[in-house]
């Protein structure tokens, strides 16, 4: 039996609902295609989802209520000389209390609740889900991709297809849109999940990431610059627990990971203090899985400029490399592509035009959007094998520290506060919404560790009268044209945040180490504001649609 | 319908995946790259060439696809609903 859509999008892991739910809210037939029977179940991930996501992300997601596991406040890194000897130095980047944790640096969460909370969206908005479906192949007409071939046998048209598929990418490379990426660009990743009980949690990690790094000869994680070493995020009441390596070094050697990966755990499982003293007595391992990214797809000419789009066919999240080279997260380019690939097939549909041709300036968005570029182009984690091939420990820590601690804002700062600039330029009462999403979340969260249950927000929809927010709201409706105005001239100017902040980073270093010191003083605030949000109606939190 | 392993708690493999990986004896140099990364088990070597043991525990990373130079492995996905599934992913 032949159907007809006018938008058939594959894959409802993280882009693809988003994709689909813009596409149903113009009014487009579409259908949102799946292999698993529940969405996010085959997706596995860390998975802190950073704040840009969020903020300048699919509005849905910003105002709405999806389930994170906690919010975070940033990373602590273990750079480790010499694990027996308790050689270990500390390098932090976080947002210092009383900001954090209400003000997140990110928020963590599992797939499968989160992708299916994403497509629930995309359905609600008229969108059609089918799962249980493996699309197995593309109609082709006179070179134009015309709908996709189900693996029950279905030929199901469509004017166009958003393929949202994930980093293998086995249908593009298969239409030969793509080449299969070589195994030096890919990171497989060693997944272990931990029940641990939240108080545990709560006082070993706080809201803060624990990342790992050594030399290479350790062995305590992978090496340096052919993956991420060790990364562990806390969870509600639970630790997510990440080592990746690439599938081969440089040269193409291809390592025993079989091996090496059971090797690594162990060795840290079991060496690194905090870990083996406060950690392993309560962790019980819940669950191991594994999955490969394209980790540094982006920093390869060939491979990131390898086509996007084809006749009848958008590429989107995963599927187009996307996955960012610095701080490994692909979930907020997967939304900010996924959300301009529907923009653009709107704009296609209107004008009845689906060649390669027309289709191309959803590439020239993508090459224009300030943090994807940013996040694919981005050569710190790579440059850590310099690290290992000087042995430095200097090196070392100056490199960790210019990618996942306090350096990490002099290559950050201009992508950021642009995007920031543009966001109010094209809105000035987003502020409106970016205030109430930080103590939302927050809210939602603790919600659901004190109740279990979830989230109730959604259901009140009603505006807030709460005084200090009429107060905001009226400060911000007064001030929108003059904030149009700084975005609208600051914008341009963007490119020199990053300089700056290379010239002042001892002064934001100090500043940092100083305010996060400086916390217990500030503990009565820190909890003041807690309670108000925890206390607070949650419809104060809810924006208007 | 659902197997679990011991090896690999927190996972559950549903119904019948067929064989969905499949090598070409005649592509195939028997380096053993796919053993070395797949951390499911899947690959052994009989008569200086790689095979599949089983797919029980394959996550369908395509790990293995990655590796072979040769292109003797054609990788495709498993039916709709069948195959590895985790609630904590
Ligand atoms: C271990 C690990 C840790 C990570 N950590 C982070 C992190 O901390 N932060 C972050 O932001 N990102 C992280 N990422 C990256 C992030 O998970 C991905 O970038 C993101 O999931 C990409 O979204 P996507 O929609 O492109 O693809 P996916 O989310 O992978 O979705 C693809 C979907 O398509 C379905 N599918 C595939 N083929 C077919 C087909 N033929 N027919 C039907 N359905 C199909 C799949 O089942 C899946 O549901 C991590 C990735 C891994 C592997």
């Amino acid at each position: 039996m032949q159907q007809e859509y006018d938008v058939v999008v594959i894959g409802a892991g993280f882009g693809g609902p988003v994709a689909a739910k813009k596409c149903a809210g113009a009014g487009l037939k579409t259908l949102l295609l799946e292999r698993s029977e529940n969405p996010g179940e085959k997706v596995v991930s860390g998975l802190t989802i950073p704040i840009y996501g969020f903020l300048f992300g699919p509005p849905f997601i910003r105002d709405g209520n999806p389930p994170v596991e906690r919010p975070v406040d940033g990373i602590r890194n273990y750079v480790i000389y010499d694990v027996k000897a308790g050689d270990i130095e500390i390098v932090e980047m976080r947002i210092p209390r009383p900001l954090s944790p209400i003000f997140a640096f990110g928020y963590n969460a599992y797939c499968k609740p989160f992708c299916t909370w994403e497509a629930e969206q995309a359905v609600n908005a008229g969108a059609e889900l089918r799962t249980c479906t493996t699309v197995i192949d593309f109609i082709k007409e006179d070179g134009y991709i015309k709908g996709v071939v189900t693996d029950n046998g279905e030929t199901i048209r469509s004017r166009i297809v958003i393929n949202s598929e994930g980093s293998q990418g086995i249908l593009a490379v298969k239409a030969g849109v793509r080449d299969k990426y070589p195994p030096q660009a890919i990171s497989l990743a060693d997944t272990y999940d931990y029940d641990c009980p939240k108080e545990v949690i709560d006082r070993v990690f706080g809201h803060t990431l624990r990342f790992c790094w050594g030399f290479d000869e350790l062995k305590i994680a992978p090496p340096l610059g052919h993956g991420n070493g060790l990364m562990s995020w806390p969870y509600r009441n639970s630790i997510h627990w990440m080592q990746d390596q690439c599938l081969a070094m440089g040269d193409g050697y291809v390592p025993n990971l079989r091996r090496l990966f059971d090797e690594y755990h162990e060795n840290i499982t079991t060496q690194l203090p905090w870990w083996r003293d406060e950690i392993a007595p309560s962790a019980k391992l819940r669950a191991r899985m594994w999955e490969g990214f394209e980790i540094f797809v982006g920093l390869d000419d060939r491979l990131r400029n390898m086509p996007n789009y084809t006749d009848g066919m958008i590429l989107v999240g995963d599927t187009a490399g996307l996955e960012s080279t610095g701080l490994c997260d692909g979930v907020p380019t997967a939304w900010f592509s996924a959300d301009i690939a529907a923009d653009v097939a709107i704009e296609a549909i209107r004008a009845m035009d689906f060649s390669a041709k027309f289709l191309e300036r959803y590439n020239r968005r993508i090459k224009a959007h300030t943090i994807i570029q940013w996040a694919i182009t981005n050569k710190g984690r790579w440059n850590l094998r310099k690290a290992q091939e000087s042995h430095d420990r200097k090196e070392l820590r100056a490199r960790i520290n210019h990618q996942f601690g306090p350096g990490i804002l002099t290559h950050a700062g201009t992508p950021l506060v642009k995007s920031l600039l543009h966001a109010i330029r094209k809105d000035p009462l987003v502020i409106m919404k970016w205030a109430r999403m930080f103590p939302r979340y927050y809210y939602n969260w603790e919600h659901e560790c004190s109740s279990g249950d979830r989230r109730p927000i959604d259901k009140q929809k009603k505006r807030s009268s709460g005084i200090g927010w009429v107060l905001f709201d009226s400060l911000v409706i007064l001030f929108s044209p003059v904030n149009w105005a700084a975005a609208w001239l600051l914008e341009p100017l963007a490119g020199v945040v990053n300089p700056l902040i290379k010239v002042f980073l001892p002064a934001v270093e100090l500043g940092l180490g100083v305010s996060i010191r400086m916390e217990p003083l500030f503990s009565p605030v820190t909890r003041w504001m807690i309670d108000s949000v925890k206390q607070a109606d949650p419809s104060t939190f809810s924006v208007s649609k | 319908m659902a197997r679990t392993s011991e090896r690999f708690p927190g996972v559950e493999w549903i119904g019948d995946t067929g064989v969905f990986i499949k090598i070409d004896e005649k592509k195939c140099t028997g380096c053993g790259n796919c053993l070395k990364v797949c951390l499911g088990g899947c690959f052994e070597i009989e008569n200086k060439l790689a095979r599949i043991r089983s797919l029980d525990e394959c996550m369908e990373c395509a790990s293995c696809w990655y590796v072979c130079g040769e292109e003797a492995i054609d990788f495709s996905w498993p039916p709709g609903g069948t195959g590895y599934r985790s609630d904590w992913g």
